[in-house]
């Protein structure tokens, strides 16, 4: 926090300046660099996984110095499941999410390091990358399911998979549709982008299956402009648009958040009603425990870059063990507590992303803390076949056993 | 044959009358309740309060078509008692709040601040209420002068009110930021130098600096961190208790409300659907718009999840509200009566009121 409050000199600004600009010319060099597919197949450690994010950094430039949105967060997405996302404002939730999808806002940031795995099913390709046609068809192409390396992906090449292959749904509905075009155009755009050869029919009738799937009457809507449509509505169609190239996973961002809670659950009892109809998996990204307990199968706790807890939904939310989700959770009132005099609450703030300790970063306003959470930061500890967590209090526990 | 006689039995609706009928009660129902005496135990009484802005105008200025964004709410709050408001958004809890400071000048209705009528003082007569009610806004980074310090921000009110001697001022408000878990030696600093919480709480402090008797938080938490969140509460809560504050707490987060409110107020689209303390509402609600509300609130917990109340739809333009009872396009009970006459806000128990149709029949 002592830095936090210190203002920086021009010599330092301008140093923090000339190490950044270095940085991002290498990484921008590398995200536009020509490369051959071979370069980002890779392999699945587990095959029933459809996406494995591995290690991952994502880093933001500043003037102020090097901000680690993201720093080290591994966890599964795994086939036909829910993973629900937790974590303050600044954990990094979204900024992992947008790293998957490759839109991280650049030059000033960027994907360092780590790796993004996705299990695709694409056009098969020849030498010079151009996709292979059927034996003995003009139209239909040879499909086969590889895995692609989404963070070492030339960004040219995103476009096989963002938007086709994973979709995103963001959270505010009302910024997200474009106001000039009408809701039908945006629609048939998916199909006309992500089906080489779809004709003006074929589209439009895309878009009006994918409307019914999403529970508006095409007739009303198809024409109108997104301004005449409510939140709920808009927030419909934002999903109908990520259904429409058949994604197999989606990944949604705070949803919900910008709705009422009577919509609220209509949007969940719809995304987990097209979860099971598109035969895909969802990475719900949220700050509500109310609805990560309601939808997801697997959870993922963040705090300041990192992944400190994951997870199904039953240890979470029946065995917590890192301080912080059990702070988290006993500090939401909810509508089945009674009345407590006071509500526990997590002393202090998120530490300032600049200048992270080196120790845990949760160890200022943690109140378990032993004298070995000076030391360094800790790393995941196997509490079950499928939980983890990063905490001293385990990893003691475990060399004594 | 038998068809045909049940087609006679249906009740004709006949919304000219009914409107003229309604019009005239509720005239009535309004002239008694004003001649009643103020009840001395309240700090607040809020009767039959109404609150229209215009949407279109002639151009002599005559209103064409207006918005009622609050219709006909009552409502007393004694010190020390806090009354949450809940309801979606465009439903008036809000507009309601800053009607009560007359920070909008209520259309119709009654506000009764400690034994004062204060629904039409002017400015000047005001100023001296000002200082008993005061308000705490959503967005901590908006409702903060950025080219002030923290010490300026919390003295000006002080000053202003003349609550201590002038040289007293500076120690009187460090004080009060002890008191809202504020460090001393942020008295020199800027407001953008602050996260989202100590912001509110900068907030608090500047809002109990006068001594106030009522506070209306508009959505205090809502911009913040869960985490953060539980700090506001608890420092909202124990303030109340050593001021013996009364709270107006308008918020659309369920959870929220129940954990600090005593009185609970359920909206929509601009009128009182439900209104009774926290055990009532909660134990036994009694309006459908109330249990769907609260039946779609996410459960943190994964094994115990209940069975939804669907409400279809989406919540009518507040400037064309629907006939009859306003809830009767997404109410899964709504009948053909619901659909013309408007229902009475009655007395179910004591202290719980409610309208609906559903439980006039009921009654008798």
């Amino acid at each position: 926090m002592a830095n936090n409050d210190r203002y920086l000199s021009g010599k330092e600004v301008r140093a923090i300046a000339k190490a950044n600009a270095r940085e991002i010319k290498r990484l921008e060099a590398y995200k536009n660099r020509k490369a051959p597919e071979s370069e980002f197949l890779a392999e699945m450690r587990d095959p029933s996984n459809i996406l494995e994010i591995e290690d991952l950094h994502t880093f933001f430039y500043t003037e102020q110095g090097v901000v680690q949105a993201v720093n080290g967060v591994s966890y599964d997405v795994p086939r036909n499941a829910v993973v629900g996302v937790v974590g303050e404002s600044g954990c990094g939730k979204s900024v992992t999410a947008m790293s998957v999808m490759r839109l991280i806002q650049g030059p000033a940031g960027q994907i360092v390091d780590g790796s993004i795995r996705f299990k695709a099913y694409d056009y098969k390709r020849d030498a010079k990358g151009n996709p292979v046609l059927k034996e003995g068809s003009q139209t239909e192409y040879e499909m086969e399911e590889k895995v692609y390396d989404i963070a070492k992906m030339p960004v040219h090449e995103i476009h096989r998979i963002r938007g086709k292959q994973v979709a995103m749904i963001f959270q505010e509905p009302m910024t997200s549709l474009n106001p000039v075009f009408t809701i039908g155009e945006q629609l048939d755009e998916v199909t006309f982008i992500h089906t080489p050869g779809a004709t003006k029919e074929q589209a439009r009738a895309k878009s009006e299956e994918m409307l019914r799937l999403v529970g508006i009457i095409p007739e009303n809507v198809y024409n109108a402009f997104p301004h005449e449509l409510s939140g709920g509505m808009r927030q419909r169609v934002m999903i109908a648009m990520a259904l429409a190239a058949e994604p197999r996973l989606i990944i949604a961002d705070e949803p919900t958040t910008a709705l009422d809670v009577t919509i609220q659950a209509q949007i969940l009892d719809l995304l987990q009603d097209i979860k099971n109809k598109i035969d895909g998996s969802i990475l719900l990204i949220t700050h509500d425990l109310g609805v990560i307990a309601e939808m997801a199968d697997y959870v993922v706790v963040m705090y300041a870059g990192k992944v400190i807890e994951k997870g199904t939904v039953q240890e979470i939310f029946r065995d917590p063990r890192h301080p912080y989700t059990i702070g988290l959770q006993k500090s939401k009132p909810t509508m089945t507590l009674d009345d407590g005099t006071e509500l526990y609450n997590i002393p202090g703030n998120v530490p300032n992303p600049i200048n992270m300790p080196s120790y845990c970063y949760f160890k200022e306003r943690c109140d378990k803390c032993t004298a070995k959470c000076a030391g360094d930061y800790p790393c995941m500890v196997q509490v079950s076949p499928t939980h983890f967590v990063a905490c001293h209090l385990y990893s003691e526990e475990e060399n004594h056993g | 044959m038998a068809d045909e006689k049940v087609m006679e039995n249906v009740p004709q609706y006949d919304d000219a009358v009914l409107e003229k009928e309604f019009q005239e009660k509720r005239q009535r129902q309004i002239a008694e309740d004003f001649a009643k005496p103020f009840d001395p135990d309240c700090i607040l009484e809020v009767r039959h309060l109404r609150k229209c802005f215009p949407l279109k105008k002639t151009i002599t200025g005559k209103v064409t078509k207006e918005l009622v964004a609050v219709d006909d709410v009552s409502f007393k709050l004694k010190a020390g008692e806090t009354l949450g408001i809940v309801g979606e958004s465009g439903c008036g809890k809000t507009t309601t709040g800053r009607a009560i400071l007359k920070l909008h000048q209520p259309t119709g209705g009654q506000i009764i601040f400690n034994g004062e009528d204060i629904t039409h003082f002017d400015s000047k007569q005001m100023r001296p209420i000002r200082q008993q009610m005061q308000i705490i806004f959503q967005d901590p980074y908006s409702s903060l002068p950025p080219r002030s310090t923290v010490g300026g921000i919390l003295s000006e009110p002080v000053e202003v009110h003349g609550i201590v001697p002038k040289e007293q001022v500076k120690d009187y408000v460090l004080e009060l930021m002890d008191k809202c878990g504020l460090r001393d030696y942020y008295y020199e600093r800027y407001p953008h130098e602050f996260s989202g919480g100590q912001r509110q709480r900068i907030c608090i402090a500047r809002a109990l600096s006068v001594n106030p008797k009522l506070v209306i938080c508009d959505e205090p938490v809502s911009a913040l961190d869960v985490s953060i969140q539980a700090q506001i509460i608890n420092l909202l809560k124990k303030l109340q208790r050593e001021m013996n504050l009364a709270y107006i707490f308008i918020s659309h987060d369920l959870s929220v409300v129940k954990f600090i409110s005593d009185k609970i107020g359920v909206m929509y689209l601009g009128a009182m659907m439900e209104f009774g303390t926290k055990e009532d509402i909660f134990r036994n609600p009694l309006h459908p718009y109330t249990k769907a509300l609260f039946s779609a609130v996410p459960n943190p917990d994964p094994d115990n999840k209940t069975e939804r109340i669907k409400l279809e739809g989406d919540i009518p333009s507040p400037a064309n509200p629907p006939k009859g009872c306003r809830f009767h396009t997404r109410c899964p009970y709504a009948t053909e009566k619901c659909k013309h006459v408007v229902p009475e806000y009655r007395e179910y128990e004591p202290g719980h009121f409610a309208a609906c149709h559903m439980l006039e029949q009921d009654n008798g």
